[in-house]
This record gives C-alpha cells, structure tokens and sequence, in this order.
C-alpha cells in the first residue's frame, strides 16, 4: 500500500540559505511517524511545505500519490490535510466549542443564502456539527470548559484545542506540531493515548518534536534532521544509538 | 411619551439610518476586509435613488431598491481588484474609491447639482419604515452569525493562516462581505435620500466615512449589537449634548479615544463577554481531576 504521505527530494531555500535540503520521507496510514532535530533544523519548513503555506524550491510532494506540489493551502486542507500550529493559533475570545467547530469547515456543505437566512439546513448541520464537537470535547475530558473562552485557559487546554479542531477536520493526515510542548507528563500521556487511537483508525500521523523521550514511546519510524538535512532514520531504539544523532543534539 | 418621541424624531430617523451604513461597515471588519468603502456605496445608493425620483419620477420604492443595486454592483466590481490587496493597502484603496465618488457628486453637475446637491426629494421613508429595514437587517446579520459563514468569517478575521488550513476560501468569502457591505450601504443611502427632503456632496465625504468606523469601533466589532450600540451612541450623544455644540469633533474624539484605551474590544462586545464570564461563573462545574 502506497504510504499517505510522500517526501521526494524536497528542497526550500529562503534567499539562497537552504532551510530543508533534499529531504525524502514517507508517512504511511494507520502509524505516528516522528520528524526530530534539534532547534532551527527545518521541521516547521517541513510542516510549512506540506500544507501548501511555502512552496518548494525543488522535489515533489506526494498525496495518496497524487502530486500535490503546487497545491495551495486550502486545497491540501479540503483533500484532508490537518496540522496543529507549534506556537498556538486558537481565537481566543470564542469558546472552546466555536474552535473546535471550526475545524468542520471542510464538510459544511450548505451554501452562502442558507446561512444568510437561517434556512432549516443551515440550522439542521450546525445542531450536527455542535454534537459532533462535544463528542470530540468529551473526548479530551474537556466537556465542562466548552463554553469558556479559549484564551482564557491553560497551556495544555489550549494545546488540547488545537488538536482537537484538527482532528474535527475528520483529516487523512495530521501533522502535529511539537503538540506537547509545555504539557506536564500526565497531559502528554493523555494526549499520546489520543494520538495513538487516531492512528487505530487508520489516520497518517506525523509527530514533530524535540523531546526525544514522548517520540520514542510513540513513533514506530522516525527521521532525524539537522540543518534541513536527513540525518538518520529508521526505528527509535536504532535511531536514539545512532552516534550521528547524538552528536547532533548534543554538539561536539 | 409621543411629544417626547416627536421632539426627537428625525434624530431617531438619524440614527437607524446611520445603523445601517454601521451595520454595512461592521460586515466587512467581521470577515477581516479592511474596507472603508460604506460611505461611497452609501452616496451611489442617495444620488442613484434621487435623482431617479426628482428627474425620472421614478416610484421611490423602486428608486431605493434601484440604489440598493447600484451599491451591490459598485461593490461587486471593486471587490475583484480589492482581492489581490491586504490589510492597510484594502483601506487606501477604498478610500480612493469613496474620493472618485464623491468628486464625481461634485462635479458631475448636469446629474447631480453639485455642490448645491438635490432638493424637493419627497419624504418616503419614515420611522417605521426605516425601523422595519434595521430590524430585518439585524435579523439576517445575527442569523448569518449563527453558522459555518459567521465561523468562517471569525477565523479569516482572527487568522488567515489558520483560515487558510482549515480549508476556507479567504478571497470567497471576503468577496460575499464586501458585497453585502455595498448593498447595505447602497440601501442606506437610498433610504437616507428619502428621509431628509435634499442631500448634497457633503453628507457622504470624509465625515461619514468616518463616523461608520467610529460607530463599529465605538460598539463593538464582533457582533451586530456593537454596530447599533455605537450608531445610538455616535449619533445621540452630540445632540443631547447640544451645549458643546462647537466642540461637537471634539466631544466625539475624546469619546472614541476613552473607548478604544479603555474598551479596545468596543462598549457592546465587552458587555457581552462580560455576561458570558458571570453566566460561566454560576454554572462552573469543578474540574474532574
């Protein structure tokens, strides 16, 4: 089976600095792949360059196996694309629920006039969409802070939210990242326990992160960078022994 | 009571016209358009209404609905080049927009009078008329709000890059805005025409372009209440306050000055959140462990 998401030798350079150079991954459905490299290396560019926000100097970016290199934003999202942001991007004065609601966008299907006017569809698909969210707030046990203000809760909440408006996106790939930073053990277990029964389902997941220690319980394949170069990949244990690695992380 | 309301009636009028050209300019600030654009839609929608009523005897009905369509189209048309601009650079470019015109009222005499503006045009559209539209107008905006439209449009405003992962079409809906914007507008104006008997250049220039911020800003920008709070509140406090009348820009800078360090969320919006927050209060649940 052809992995969700394909990486073929792809390259982004910012004014002749290359910020990912020549990095091939695949992410296949129904497993959490991790991306890890210490600060600077290029993840976000990675992230940024698969959801159509950058577009790549060279290579090519395969979706399903459809060439998906010079597709925009919007239209990677609509074919199922979803991430969550590293530095949180949530509307802070709406409620949880209104976040999370948002992330259905995708399957919305009532015209602009239905909603104008507050036609029974409109109405019938919003009631939908409320249960479908609360299920998803139930989920992250986050059901008596619906109504709050997003803005207004703790870090890992507001991770929680990020998360939880990808995954009402109902996406084919989730790129998550560094989705627990900030978050005490007992959170990134809950949260990891998610992320493993998203995989359950049949989701492609890519982890990016910089602690080793979550991405090594999680990912059953990881790829290292440095300086936008692939450095290692292959099995946490092999990878987390690899002399390369270490020396990466740790410098010389 | 009615000798009150009979005093106060045209300044009544006033302000349920001006909450539609605020209505008309909250539109646009909802869905993240910078667009400074109501008063020039507004001046079409007046100027395309009298003039086919004073010259063409027009039914003025259909001289409003026909001013209503010129806003729309007007806005329909700029919206296409507006897509390709950001932020402050939508704002110049419409207030370029309101400039043409207005210059266009100006000197476009053997049409629009000029300076001396139209007269004699008859007083069609009276209070309950004009509450009747406002009414309507707040109704479809606060339905609009209700569903994926008004989610789509929260988040292109709060983030378009957030937008643009969830997979909304920014350009889409903020074209749909602005053309809901100049069709408010164009009615506003239409519905103005026939409530004050003349209407020249001046009413539609830099003035109104102004107080239609000021009364979105002053009130509230996320919700529609904020757009009617800050029209009753722009509009009625210079006249209650008749005294200060030379100082009438100044009362009003040092208001919108208070209100934007002071409540930058906007007088409506704050109440609102602030209710919300007691509401939460009184209900809070404590957290499972």
């Amino acid at each position: 089976m052809r992995p969700t998401l394909e990486l073929e030798n792809v390259s982004r350079h910012f004014g002749g600095v290359p910020a990912v150079d020549g990095l091939s991954l695949s992410v296949p459905a129904g497993q959490i792949t991790g991306l890890i490299g210490p600060n600077g290396a290029g993840k976000t560019t990675v992230v940024n360059l698969i959801t159509g926000l950058l577009h790549l100097t060279s290579g090519r970016v395969l979706l399903d196996g459809n060439d998906v290199s010079r597709a925009e934003a919007p239209e990677l999202a609509r074919a199922g694309v979803a991430r969550t942001f590293q530095n949180i991007r949530l509307l802070p004065d709406a409620s949880v629920l209104d976040n999370v609601l948002s992330g259905f966008h995708r399957h919305e299907r009532v015209g602009l006039w239905a909603n104008l006017l507050g036609l029974p569809s409109a109405r019938i698909e919003t009631a939908h969409l409320k249960e479908e969210a609360m299920q998803l707030v139930e989920r992250f046990g986050m059901t008596n802070l619906a109504k709050h203000r997003a803005g207004g809760l703790s870090y890992g909440h507001q991770r929680r939210i990020e998360v939880m408006r990808a995954l009402a996106m109902k996406p084919r790939l989730i790129l998550l990242d560094e989705p627990v930073a900030g978050m005490n053990d007992a959170e990134a277990e809950s949260l990891s326990s998610i992320f493993r029964s998203v995989a359950a389902e049949g989701v492609a997941l890519l982890l990016i992160e910089h602690n080793m220690r979550f991405v090594m319980s999680l990912c059953s394949h990881l790829y290292v960078v440095a300086a936008g170069r692939l450095i290692a990949q292959g099995d946490p244990q092999k990878v987390s022994s690899d002399p390369i690695v270490v020396q990466a992380y740790l410098g010389s | 009571m009615m000798n009150f309301f009979y005093t106060y009636q045209s300044l009544f009028d006033h302000i349920l016209v001006n909450a539609l050209l605020a209505m008309s300019q909250y539109v646009v600030l909802r869905a993240g358009v910078f667009s400074l654009g109501s008063a020039g839609f507004a001046a079409l929608g007046a100027y395309c209404t009298a003039i086919l009523i004073t010259a063409q005897a027009w039914p003025p009905v259909a001289a409003i609905a026909a001013g209503t369509v010129l806003g729309t189209t007007a806005s329909a048309l700029l919206a296409l080049p507006l897509a390709r601009l950001r932020g402050v650079f939508q704002a110049v470019a419409t207030l370029a927009f309101v400039q043409i015109v207005l210059s266009a009222t100006q000197n476009w005499e053997s049409l629009t009078h000029g300076a001396l503006g139209i007269n004699g045009i008859p007083h069609v559209a009276g209070t309950a008329t004009l509450l009747g539209v406002v009414v309507v107008v707040v109704l479809l905006l606060v339905t609009m709000g209700r569903f994926g439209l008004g989610r789509a449009m929260d988040v292109i405003r709060e983030d378009e890059m957030v937008a643009v992962s969830l997979g909304i079409s920014v350009p889409y809906i903020q074209r749909f805005a602005f053309i809901l914007s100049g069709a408010l507008a164009g009615m506003a104006g239409g519905l103005h025409a026939t409530s004050s008997y003349a209407i020249t250049p001046n009413d539609y220039g830099f003035g109104l372009l102004v107080a239609a911020l000021a009364m979105v800003v002053l009130g509230g920008r996320t919700s529609v209440w904020g757009a009617l709070v800050g029209a009753v509140v722009l509009i009625s406090l210079p006249e209650l306050f008749r005294v200060f009348a030379d100082y009438r820009n100044v009362v009003q800078g040092i208001l919108l000055m208070t209100v934007i360090i002071y409540l930058p969320r906007g007088v409506a919006d704050t109440l609102i959140s602030m209710l919300r927050d007691r509401r939460l209060r009184h209900e809070v649940v404590p957290e499972k462990p």
